[in-house]
């Protein structure tokens, strides 16, 4: 099993928080981090559903959504709503794990969202 | 450092071009721009190719090497530029610095792209690999879907409104209908894929808000430029040279998440004030802009972040007809991407040239703007990442 593991990394120095890793922080090039596991909900800050979607895919649609958990971290993540559902930015959504895709016939574990009814 | 002019141009039709290689297209483009310059048989001293999928598409490489053995260059330097939907202006940004900096006096610089050899689902793959591989691409995200997440949040903050992307999509692919080179030849009808019930079956959502008709397609196509020391250029050419007054570039966040305000094109408008700087030229002294609108909502956040329009009113100015020819900034009198296409490699350098056909004067009277000396273009790399932009200037007789 492969999991993308949203690890987020806050800088020593200035406490700023990456996510995605990055060598230097962009604030002020630190390079000593803290590793960060998001925690709590996630408030849903933008989204799409796409209709168009790329090879390796094989349905009609997908909907991917960007949000922050309750700790700041910020994270790109598959909607598991269908297409019908409304969404609105903001709506605060449930964390969980699980096959966002199938990369060379292995299931790819990543950030599912899903609304809180 | 020296002024560098450009002296030759050339297209080939965008479009789908089964028949053709990549190499075909390289070499017509560059053919077309070399003769244009005047050179006859001579030679340049380097050429810089623009190119983003012939790895992964054709599974060709080092072309830039390929293209002068084509084209009887040899033994002239050659390489070949990634960078994204902005391979074209990087490359002729690498051709400007060695031509400014004296290494080099001719350089060629071609731009272009087969994307069309593969299946839809392939390209829109091809063109997702720019995304981040660990935080983005395993998500299934596309370059639509991005835009569309960013469209979501420019209408949310700025009111723009869905006739406001209308606006974009029915001038540019008017325009296109009267551009030889453009990929879209189709003007659009308003009732057709907007007010009325066919809509929803003629103009689908792609990436919401985002519909079909808000997208670029994806297009085959190349365009060339030949460029030497501005000084020289009287004694090559007979047409008026173009000089590239300004150049700018700059980068920002891979993922848009990280971005403190992701609706800020951070990299479009530090490009656009270099340029202006380098330039000493403002916003209102361009007439004429080839802007990067892969996704409607493209052009109008790059003409408020460039400075053409405030913040919130470049959709409204849209709308009033103020970028269209004969308003306050003309803006893709080409059909932009939209209709043009946008064959990645090539598009930098498509931009330039059709600001170089409208600074030469050389365009019909329905796409060229009256007396125009200023041109600008963007070339907007991933989603925002990596911006160049380009001012050029027609040089007085
Ligand atoms: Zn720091």
């Amino acid at each position: 099993m492969k999991k993308i593991a949203i690890t987020a990394y806050k800088c020593k120095q200035c406490g700023k928080l990456h996510y995605p890793f990055h060598d230097r922080c962009l604030q002020c090039k630190g390079r000593e981090f803290d590793k960060v596991e998001p925690q709590g909900n996630v408030k849903l800050l933008t989204f799409t559903r796409i209709y168009n979607l790329p090879w390796g895919f094989d349905q009609r649609y997908l909907i991917i959504g960007v949000g922050e958990f309750e700790n700041g971290v910020r994270a790109m993540g598959q909607i598991g709503v269908d297409e019908a559902t409304p969404l609105q930015v903001g709506m605060t959504m449930i964390p969980s794990w699980e096959p966002v895709r199938v990369q060379n016939g292995e299931n790819v574990f990543g950030l599912k969202l899903t609304p809180i009814t | 450092m020296r002024d560098v002019a450009i002296i030759g141009v050339g297209m080939i039709p965008f479009g789908r071009r089964d028949e053709d290689t990549l190499m075909d297209l390289l070499a017509w483009a560059s053919l077309k721009a070399l003769d244009d310059a005047g050179l006859g048989d001579k030679s340049v001293d380097a050429v810089y190719v623009a190119n983003m999928g012939g790895g992964m598409i054709q599974r060709q490489t080092a072309i830039a090497s390929s293209l002068v053995d084509r084209l009887s260059l040899l033994p002239a330097a050659a390489e070949t530029i990634e960078n994204g939907p902005a391979s074209g202006a990087s490359a002729l940004k690498n051709g400007l610095l060695a031509v400014a900096s004296g290494y080099y006096d001719t350089v060629l610089v071609v731009g272009g792209e087969k994307m069309r050899e593969v299946t839809g689902w392939r390209a829109t793959d091809f063109v997702a690999t720019m995304t981040h591989p660990q935080a983005e691409y395993p998500y299934g995200i596309t370059l639509p879907g991005m835009a569309g997440m960013f469209t979501r949040l420019y209408m949310e903050k700025y009111g723009v409104t869905r006739e406001m992307l209308l606006a974009i999509s029915l001038k540019n692919q008017e325009m296109g209908t009267l551009n030889p080179y453009a990929h879209v030849e189709m003007a659009l009808d308003r009732a057709g894929i907007f007010d009325s019930r066919d809509a929803i079956v003629n103009n689908p959502t792609s990436a919401d808000p985002l519909h079909l008709y808000d997208l670029c397609p994806v297009s085959d196509g190349a365009a060339a430029v030949v460029i030497c020391p501005l000084d020289m250029a009287k004694k090559l050419t007979s047409k008026p040279p173009v000089l590239i007054a300004g150049f700018g570039q700059a980068t920002d966040t891979h993922t848009l998440q990280e971005r403190e305000d992701p609706t800020d094109l951070k990299a479009v408008t530090l490009a656009a004030q270099q340029a202006f700087e380098r330039a000493k030229m403002k916003p209102s002294d361009i007439h004429v802009a080839e802007l990067h609108d892969a996704f409607t909502i493209l052009e109008i956040a790059e003409s408020e972040h460039i400075g053409f329009f405030p913040k919130g009113q470049g959709g409204k100015a849209a709308v009033e007809g103020k970028t269209r020819l004969g308003g306050q900034l003309p803006i893709n009198l080409s059909g932009g991407l939209k209709a043009r296409g946008h064959p990645v490699g090539a598009t930098g350098v498509a931009q330039v040239v059709d600001i170089v056909w409208q600074l030469r004067h050389e365009l019909p009277k329905t796409r060229q703007v009256k007396n125009a000396q200023n041109g600008l273009t963007i070339n907007f790399g991933g989603f925002g990442n990596n911006v160049l932009c380009f001012i050029l200037r027609r040089v007085q007789d």
